[in-house]
């Protein structure tokens, strides 16, 4: 078996257990705010703020996306965000095309 | 034959004729990040369209307690992320040439990923003794709350269950010498990105429906 050279510097295994550790942390927090009768337009954006958060660390540090060529990154994430944000804004026209059903 | 022997006889005999990756990674590793942007954006229409039918219903069922349905939801959380960190040491052990310690942490993460799908299978069959289905709502609700339900939550399973599968074969073909650590480095970016799946599921279709 031969040693992988292409991630430039990869994190180390403490790296990867305060990565575990904080995602653990924040799976708690989303848990207690669920239950902190919070508006249901604000727990959904702090639950998904803090899902982007962990899949950031995920991204970034399980992933090695950090460590790898910003080629990489700037060729990959961009589009995936540009792809979801269209999603986003067109479904609500897929919606409204139960209004148009006929009766 | 190895593939990274593969890969190095072929770089010296295309050598001076392919470009150089513009990536600095190898062609399967470039693949499985292109899979996972498309499976990303799969995913999001799921859960976007879910999001727009929870909006739009004005009775939108929370069913989920936090004993069992939370809870079980919580250790499923924690069994995958933990399988995400078995991985990456079965990533580290392959990369300083460890085979054993490497399979035996690929085995680990397999078994987390079987257990993970266990809790969530025991948790549906749960929901179906109680009457729900992808078209039902024993609690009188819309329907489309099962359909997402065991939509979103069955393309994750799978998921996982291919995942399993895929760690078991790979774990036994390094065992065997003929896959390298390349391999279990590419199989790791696929686990983990069904780890970051479930990040948004457990919260969006766990936590938001929790009463």
């Amino acid at each position: 078996m031969t040693a992988s050279s292409e991630s430039r510097h990869g994190p180390t295994m403490q790296v990867y257990v305060v990565v575990w550790i904080g995602s653990i942390c924040l799976v708690g927090a989303e848990v207690l705010l669920a239950y902190a009768h919070l508006r249901t337009p604000v727990l959904l954006a702090t639950l998904l703020a803090l899902a982007v958060l962990e899949a950031g660390a995920a991204l970034l540090f399980f992933m090695h996306l950090k460590y790898e060529r910003p080629t990489l990154f700037w060729s990959l994430i961009p589009a995936l965000i540009f792809v979801l944000v269209m999603m986003d804004h067109l479904w609500p026209d897929a919606l409204r095309l139960w209004s148009l059903r006929a009766p | 034959m190895a593939d990274s022997a593969m890969t190095a006889q072929s770089g010296a005999a295309h050598a001076g004729v392919l470009e150089h990756s513009p990536f600095g990674i190898r062609t399967p590793k470039l693949a499985m990040w292109l899979f996972i942007m498309a499976d990303a954006a799969t995913f999001g229409a799921i859960l976007f369209a879910y999001g727009y039918l929870r909006v739009g219903a004005a009775n939108w069922t929370r069913p989920f307690a936090f004993f069992p349905s939370i809870l079980n939801g919580i250790v499923m959380t924690v069994v995958l992320l933990t399988s995400s960190l078995t991985m990456l040491t079965a990533v580290v052990a392959a990369q300083r040439g460890r085979v054993a310690a490497c399979v035996r942490w690929m085995g680990v993460t397999a078994l987390l990923g079987a257990a993970f799908a266990v809790l969530h299978l025991r948790e549906w069959f749960k929901m179906f003794h109680e009457g729900w289905s992808p078209s039902t709502n024993p609690l009188g609700g819309p329907a489309q709350f099962g359909a997402t339900f065991f939509g979103i939550t069955g393309l994750h399973l799978l998921h996982v269950t291919c995942g399993v599968i895929a760690i078991a074969v790979i774990a036994l073909l390094v065992r065997r010498g003929r896959l390298t650590a390349a391999a279990v480095e590419t199989t790791g970016l696929y686990w983990h990105f069904v780890d970051l799946v479930w990040m948004f599921v457990f919260p969006l279709v766990y936590l938001m429906n929790a009463r």
